[in-house]
């Protein structure tokens, strides 16, 4: 039952994913992101990572996506089905082909039935959070004062003066 | 009511099927039945009965961007505060001091925002 | 969970200094707003002083994610020092310009020297992660800071583009380890690939990403098109910031996983940086020779001069652990006279850019009559780059080939023999133009109290260094895991 959803939501996923690269309009282009994004989303709930999967939807659909239709606005980018600048795709679409191709064989020959046990009773949040607050506390910390550093270089970028 | 973690959330796609489904059959229905008579008063931007004047796109001004950058990084803030109150009780005061350091370190940040008047609305 | 406080001191004392700039920085008057150099100067200060308190400990915290033992402490003691040259170029470079604001500036090259002590210490794949984002995120900004300025617009875009998918590659990479191994820590994952056969194809692919993003940060071939652009547009103390500290902080991060975490797998590795090595060494050396800017110029035999820290590795053993513990003294010889002698290049090329506002090296003639001193001191440091005697340069490439012959890597050490002579084909051009060639513009080149000194210090460095090469090497000796 979860082979199946996971095929269902992983082709729509690939498929918006293609799309996403393949459009010329920008803000459609934002919104199949929006669909590769859930169906990750999807896929981290099938695998239990339950906060992994809605820490996802919050801040990747929530707050990423709203702040990149915001840039789209700004920039007046062209929302109309203007041409955007294509001429690297035909470099672009072999080099992603050649990636997919090397990647794709090696893992499945190595992972393929290779299995884990998945707590079938609650999600990872427990486990996720004992894992951030103990073993982890230095990447915490330090990611505080990477969003600090964030906050204060893109506010003094972005602001008029 | 299946129950457990796969169960609950089969009931929560179910859900959202079915709401997926209403929404989307009464407007296909809606295109499908209803009878389309275009004009060209019918296809102009709705102005509260005047005519509309000027072009579609207002000046966006940088104030909406500033914000919903903000609202990204404290997000993120606010997530870590999730798992944080699951294990709170069982890490004790060590947890605690961790995260008021995070909250801490994160409201210099809200300082810096207020005093580049980046708060203000107006 | 210990937390040994002793340890962290240092980052904790960088982190209260860094959001204590930014704070006061916040309520200073427009006029008083210079004040933020004194204070990052003085904090910088500080936290050297409690790093040089450590030397000599060996501490671990955090359930083995955090070590101060003396390879880091060496390596925050030259990103503390190359930090305070930097700000005291920055400082000269500031004052001048009132587009960039001073109290940002100070503030996130502060918080990039924070990443860089955090790296030193980091024995786990996602601390190191971590650490790598919080150096690279300040220095996009740093690199577009001049907002106005389209140049310094398209240094940080270019960076930060290639940035992020380097970053995002290797995080790919990382994961894949922690697929094969189920452990994040270093020694854990040394452990767990320890006498496997069937990861061969997994592992190769996963270092390869893993090169991919610390190819990026040290700017090897082919991660290195950022490089001149960035440079070049970005304001010239940054680019100095970039070149070395977060170079060093980039090898830094690549010893610790290469040797730390896949010792065994070094017979897969070992080609990639021989290949790597000579390609990036080759390239920045001839493109060099093209170039009629003195940023580009710099920034391209970077290229080249990251290429030459690159090609021991290319001579690692998976066994023996002497050759390795050789290998990580060349390269740290190597990178504390690189800090030198990069910084104190890009602060002579501050000092005649900012007085004559000019980058070009026709511009650089007849730099003797004008400003016997900085004339000087600039040879210094391009004889220095090229591995010329009686400079700390030459010995450092004299242990780098030391090394190679002794790893029975002969084809690679011919290699950088002959870079190092295409080499001081554009090195030696600069010298001839200050030196030989006459220009009508007379005037001294003035430059404050803070660049001469900085010059001044960096100059002496290197030349003491090249007479006195022992007292780099006791220094390098004391920086090894084994």
């Amino acid at each position: 039952m979860q082979g199946l959803i996971f095929l269902v939501v992983a082709a729509t996923s690939g498929f918006a994913a293609v799309r996403l690269v393949t459009n010329k309009n920008l803000v459609h282009a934002a919104l199949y992101l929006v669909v590769t994004l859930m169906g990750m989303a999807i896929i981290f709930l099938l695998l239990t990572a339950e906060f992994v999967a809605w820490v996802q939807v919050l801040i990747y659909v929530g707050a990423v996506i709203v702040l990149l239709l915001f840039g789209l606005m700004l920039t007046r980018a062209q929302i109309g089905k203007t041409a955007l600048d294509r001429q690297q795709r035909w470099v672009a679409g072999p080099v992603a082909l050649v990636l997919f191709g090397v990647t794709a064989p090696v893992l499945w020959r190595f992972f393929d039935g290779r299995t884990i046990s998945l707590d079938r009773q609650s999600g990872n949040t427990e486990a996720l959070g004992t894992e951030i607050f103990t073993k982890f506390v230095l990447p915490f910390e330090v990611v505080s004062v990477l969003l600090l550093a964030a906050l204060v270089g893109a506010v003094f970028l972005a602001k008029k003066d | 009511m299946p129950d457990g973690y796969f169960g609950s959330y089969l009931t929560l796609a179910i859900y959202s099927l079915a709401m997926i489904g209403l929404v989307g059959g009464t407007l296909g229905l809606n295109r499908l039945v209803s009878p389309k008579v275009p004009g060209k008063e019918k296809m102009t931007t709705y102005e509260s009965g005047v005519d509309p004047i000027g072009s579609g796109q207002s000046q966006t001004t940088i104030r909406y961007y500033m914000f919903a950058l903000l609202f990204v990084i404290f997000d993120v803030e606010a997530v870590f505060l999730f798992p944080w109150a699951v294990v709170f009780e069982e890490i004790g005061v060590f947890a605690f001091v961790e995260m008021m350091i995070f909250v801490a370190i994160l409201a210099l940040g809200l300082l810096y925002a207020w005093r580049k008047k980046v708060l203000d609305w107006i | 969970m210990d937390v040994n406080f002793e340890a962290l001191l240092p980052e904790l004392l960088l982190t209260l200094v860094a959001c204590g700039v930014m704070t006061i920085d916040l309520f200073l008057p427009k006029e008083k707003r210079g004040l933020a150099f004194p204070l990052a100067f003085i904090g910088v200060l500080a936290t050297l002083a409690a790093v040089l308190n450590l030397y000599g400990q060996n501490l671990t915290t955090l359930d083995g994610m955090f070590v101060v033992d003396r390879f880091a402490v060496i390596f925050k003691i030259i990103f503390c020092v190359a930090a305070l040259l930097v700000f005291a170029v920055s400082q000269a470079y500031l004052n001048d310009d009132k587009d960039v604001p001073h109290g940002e500036y100070y503030t996130m090259m502060l918080f990039s020297l924070l990443g860089m002590l955090t790296i030193a210490s980091s024995r786990d794949l996602i601390a190191i992660f971590v650490a790598l984002e919080m150096i690279s995120l300040p220095a996009f900004i740093l690199a577009g800071i001049r907002k106005y300025d389209i140049r310094s617009n398209e240094a940080a875009l270019k960076f930060f583009l290639f940035g992020v998918l380097s970053t995002a590659l290797m995080l790919f990479g990382m994961s894949l380890f922690y697929g094969l191994t189920g452990a994040t820590n270093l020694a854990d994952i040394s452990a767990g690939l320890a006498g496997r056969t069937d990861i061969d194809e997994v592992a190769l692919l996963a270092i390869l990403f893993l090169i991919v993003g610390f190819g990026f940060k040290v700017s090897a071939f082919p991660f290195q098109w950022w490089v001149p652009d960035t440079y070049e547009g970005a304001p010239i103390p940054v680019a100095a910031f970039l070149s070395v500290a977060s170079k060093t902080a980039g090898f830094v991060g690549l010893f610790q996983v290469m040797f730390l975490g896949l010792g065994e797998l070094a017979d897969m590795w070992r080609p990639m940086f021989a290949v790597i090595g000579i390609v990036t060494m080759t390239f920045g050396n001839l493109v060099a020779i093209q170039q009629k800017q003195i940023v580009r110029l710099l920034a391209y035999s970077s290229i080249a001069q990251a290429g030459y820290m690159l090609v021991p590795l290319g001579v690692a053993s998976a066994t023996d652990g002497a050759l390795n513990t050789q290998i990580i003294f060349s390269v740290v010889a190597y990178l504390l006279v690189y800090a030198f002698m990069e910084t104190g290049a890009f602060a002579a090329a501050t000092a005649f850019g900012r007085k004559t506002g000019k980058y070009l090296i026709e511009d650089y003639a007849g730099l003797f009559g004008r400003s016997p001193a900085l004339a000087v001191a600039m040879a210094a440091f391009l004889f220095s780059l090229a591995g010329i005697p009686p400079f700390a340069g030459w010995w450092a490439k004299f242990v780098i080939f030391k090394t190679l012959i002794e790893g029975d890597g002969l084809v690679l050490a011919v290699i950088m023999a002959l870079n190092t002579v295409i080499a001081m084909f554009f090195y030696l051009a600069v010298v001839k133009k200050m030196f030989v060639d006459k220009s009508e513009d007379t005037a001294a080149i003035a430059m404050p109290r803070s660049l001469a000194g900085a010059i001044g210090i960096a100059a002496i460095v290197i030349t003491v260094g090249g007479f006195l090469p022992n007292l780099f090497g006791q220094l390098a000796e004391n920086a090894n895991f084994f």
